[in-house]
């Protein structure tokens, strides 16, 4: 198990690497810099003392080493957009309501995709499957826009009960977080009731029945933990997919979180906050795979105890 | 006193809007203490009936009855409480794949603890306690490390054995068990029965053995049912359902049985000079496997072939039989080189095909050919039998694209099917009838050897009798040079000229089919021999079973003079007659 851990580990820090490089490419190679804006023009010697200022002006492979240095120190340098700031004390304030609300999202929605799940798959092929499966395909194909746009309309502008946007008072949180919810109900609930169904056809499940065990203990105790494996193993990625959800979602409700950052720092070419936006996922999605890779593991005896004694 | 009675059972499945009848009105008694065999081919309802009497049928199942007594209560008025009380209490069922019976992230003793809390209120303790007595009682040794080990990590035999146990955790009126024998060795096979007997007489249970194996019935039970499209067929003691049995598919299968007893018609004999179809020269395969944790991760050899030397005489069928994990399905397969070798020498027709590149190779592949177990998979299910049948054909560019396909039908009427199942797709055929299909594929090229691996182990007894007749007339009509791969030795024998007995990757005997079976020299083709189920109730016999260091510990010796050979301590196959080798020490 440590070398599995150690192996991985050495194919996370070349798997950085690689997406780094690729990242800093494609950044570069859109056309413009951070200095074009045409709203605010400046002499082409500002312009050059800037560049110098921020190294701009050196060959792309010395800006890049230079950059991976300071990662490697956890300096990720100053955001253009700000410059009296730092990238880590902006993410890390834009971080918090991001979390918040995909996080809850995310808690509140996993659970309920997985009772969604179990009762169409206990109830298959009668109308509870019918409506489950309905309603899991609606919240997987809608566009999570749509979906904030809708409940907008229906409970901020039609029933009046809620907050359209903004962030501080925890009501206006409810319409984010259901927004949030949408995407990780629907994908559990699919999962959930096909990893059911399949543990259901299993010849164990009839030798459990014709052992006397009554149908609550079949299902809550051998089914669901045969099924939970591929379900632990979605958990975690899922949990930072919110973090491009927000994209959306934030731009809906107006939460002043991670979401607006990763437009902006494309449309303004500001470099450090791109890259350091992306290394953060990519590094969050590589640690989320080896955390949910050691479940797996921990979860299912066939790897946990090894073969034959 | 009766402790099953059931009248009239009518079971059918609602299936895409119909209604398919899998049980038609059976009925039947068991006393307490006695022994019921249930016989059928698959599709006779055998199992289906002994599923509704627990009413284990899905949702999908409609079961019908004037009446089902179970244990003195009627099992259709039951509720699911009820229901919990009857099963595992009143009757206890064992399956018949134990590697799947099992769920596999508990542990045995957990399941088997479980099974007991949920008919008696004991403390954990008592219940794991209870379960390790039971696996003892099962004939397990190590029953206390058993206890804690996952269900994969043991043998199928040992698997069937701990499901045995935990069907008698609660001491069950009646054992029924669903063909508890036919996922496993043939050696393992009479261990199993023989338990099954000792502890239905220790724990004074009655017994339901279904099964499609006449062999098991007549070792096994006092009464038989034959069962036939969800209907009895007869009825009555085993004895004289051996002896007279008075329906035609009851004579039948008696005859399908029986072909079993009669010898393979001699084709003359060999002739030494010629140059045989097939041979094999020390082919060996070795697996690498991980050992340790780990930093320290270590690689160790696993030899699943060692050094196999094998002839294949022109126009003879050669058996290679052994137990599952033996080397028999590797070495036929490394002698198609569908898996490569890892030493060795492959001579088809005199020429070693053993190094030659994919482009040499191709020529050698169409004087190849294989026939596998499994029809379902070996089946693309997306193309019809004609374009199955055509493929090789159009792979080796022999005939036009136009004449390809009546090639093809011709040969689907060749092995017995009719020319427009050429338009059909294999999810539309019987086990039987796609097997005939992968035979056309097999031969359509017209090759000179033809490797079956258990061509016939997942049929009904009744078809595989008839495939064996097919690939018997097909081998005489076209010269085949047949390797014929399979666990099963009534097959063997009625089939095969010469038997390779592998085992542990070895071979370990080797002689003419009629020898081999009437003088076993070494002492594993004996145990395999001896584990045979009797083909009539009179012959069954108790048996003692060797271990695998029982087996090491009987190596036959044989002295220079007998052998002609130097001394040495180490196994080695020696000549004891004429084409009869065994695996022996030689001694001074």
């Amino acid at each position: 198990m440590i070398a599995f851990i150690l192996r991985r580990l050495v194919s996370i820090a070349v798997t950085f690497i690689v997406v780094s490089l690729i990242i800093f490419l494609m950044m570069h190679a859109i056309p413009g810099g951070p200095f074009d804006g045409h709203d605010m023009p400046l002499s082409d010697a500002v312009r050059a003392k800037l560049m110098a200022r921020l190294g701009l002006d050196q060959p792309l492979h010395v800006q890049y080493l230079n950059y991976m240095w300071g990662v490697l120190h956890f300096d990720f340098g100053v955001p253009y957009q700000s410059p009296g700031d730092t990238i880590i004390g902006l993410l890390s304030r834009a971080w918090i309501p991001s979390l918040v609300l995909g996080g809850a999202g995310v808690l509140i929605g996993a659970p309920l995709g997985v009772l969604l799940g179990m009762a169409a798959a206990l109830n298959r092929n009668t109308w509870i499957d019918y409506l489950a499966s309905t309603f899991a395909t609606l919240g997987l194909t809608i566009p999570v826009f749509v979906i904030s746009l809708m409940l907008i309309l229906v409970f901020a502008v039609w029933l009046n009960w809620l907050p359209a946007s903004g962030w501080g008072k925890p009501e206006r949180w409810i319409l984010p977080i259901i927004a949030y919810a949408a995407i990780p109900l629907a994908t559990y609930a699919r999962y959930t009731r096909s990893a059911m169904l399949d543990t259901l056809n299993r010849p164990f499940v009839t030798v459990l029945r014709a052992k006397g065990l009554s149908e609550r203990r079949i299902i809550f105790q051998h089914v669901l933990r045969n099924s939970a494996i591929p379900l632990v193993t979605v958990f975690l990625p899922m949990f930072i997919g919110t973090a491009t959800g927000s994209i959306f979602v934030e731009a809906m409700f107006r939460v002043p979180g991670l979401g607006s950052y990763f437009v902006s720092s494309i449309e303004k070419r500001d470099y450090p906050l791109e890259m350091a936006l992306m290394l953060m996922i990519t590094m969050m999605y590589c640690l989320a795979y080896l955390f949910s890779d050691i479940v797996y593991a921990l979860l299912n005896p066939r790897i946990r105890a090894g073969g034959k004694p | 006193m009766k402790l099953v009675e059931i009248n009239g059972l009518t079971v059918s499945f609602s299936q895409y809007g119909g209604d398919v009848a899998a049980v038609r009105g059976v009925s039947f008694h068991l006393n307490e203490g006695e022994s019921l065999g249930i016989v059928g081919e698959s599709g006779s309802g055998k199992s289906v009936t002994c599923m509704a009497l627990l009413r284990l049928l899905g949702a999908n199942a409609k079961i019908g009855a004037k009446s089902m007594i179970l244990d003195g209560v009627n099992v259709l008025d039951a509720d699911a409480e009820g229901l919990a009380q009857l099963r595992g209490r009143s009757a206890a069922m064992i399956f018949q794949d134990p590697m799947t019976a099992f769920d596999p992230v508990f542990t045995i003793g957990h399941q088997i603890a479980e099974t007991i809390r949920a008919h008696r209120k004991t403390a954990k303790r008592v219940a794991w306690a209870e379960a390790e007595q039971l696996l003892l009682r099962v004939e397990i040794k190590n029953a206390k490390d058993v206890l804690n080990y996952y269900p994969h990590q043991l043998s199928g035999g040992m698997l069937q054995r701990a499901m045995i146990a935990m069907a008698l955790s609660c001491r069950p009126k009646v054992l029924i068990a669903d063909e508890p024998t036919t996922a496993l060795d043939v050696t393992i096979q009479a261990q199993i029965l023989q338990l099954i007997k000792k502890v239905q007489a220790e724990f004074g249970m009655a017994l339901i053995m279904i099964t499609h194996d006449l062999g098991v019935i007549a070792e096994t039970v006092d009464r038989v049912l034959v069962m036939y499209g969800g209907e009895v067929m007869e009825e009555g003691w085993v004895q004289d359902i051996f002896d007279a049995p008075k329906h035609s598919y009851t004579q039948t299968l008696l005859a399908s049985l029986k072909a079993g007893a009669t010898k393979p018609d001699d084709t003359g004999e060999v002739d030494d000079t010629a140059v045989p179809a097939l041979e094999l020269r020390g082919l060996s395969k070795t697996y690498r496997v991980h050992q340790g944790q780990g930093l320290s991760r270590k690689y160790a050899d696993f030899r699943a072939v060692r050094t196999v030397d094998l002839v294949l005489p022109r126009n003879k069928i050669v058996g290679l039989v052994g137990e599952s994990g033996s080397g028999k399905t590797t070495t036929g397969m490394m002698a198609l080189r569908l898996t490569e070798p890892s030493g060795g020498q492959i001579l088809v027709d005199g020429s070693d095909i053993s190094m030659l590149e994919p482009a040499a190779l191709k020529g050698f592949r169409r004087r190849m050919q294989v026939v596998f177990q499994d029809s379902y998979s070996a089946l693309d299910p997306m193309m019809t039998l004609a374009q199955i049948v055509a493929e090789p054909l159009h792979i080796h560019g022999i005939t036009p694209g136009k004449q390809q396909t009546e090639t093809a039908l011709d040969w689907l009427e060749k092995v017995g099917l009719d020319r427009n199942f050429g338009q059909r797709y294999p999810h539309e055929l019987s086990g039987g009838q796609r097997q005939r299909v992968a035979i056309a594929r097999a031969l359509i090229l017209g090759p000179s050897v033809l490797v079956a691996d258990e061509p016939t182990s997942a049929l009904d007894v009744t078809v595989k009798a008839q495939i064996i007749g097919l690939l018997k007339q097909l081998q005489r009509e076209m010269g085949l040079s047949m390797l014929f791969i399979s666990h099963d030795l009534g097959t063997v024998r009625t089939l095969t000229d010469t038997v390779v007995v592998m085992y542990r990757g070895r071979v370990v005997e080797q002689a003419p089919t009629a020898q081999i079976f009437e003088n076993p020299q070494h002492p594993y083709t004996r145990a395999l021999l001896d584990a045979i189920p009797a083909s009539n109730p009179r012959d069954k016999r108790h048996r003692t079973f060797l271990s695998a260091a029982d087996i090491d510990a009987a190596t036959p010796r044989y002295t220079v003079i007998q052998t002609g050979m130097a001394p040495n301590a180490a196994p080695q196959l020696v000549s004891i007659a004429p084409n009869h080798l065994v695996e022996a020490v030689v001694t001074t």
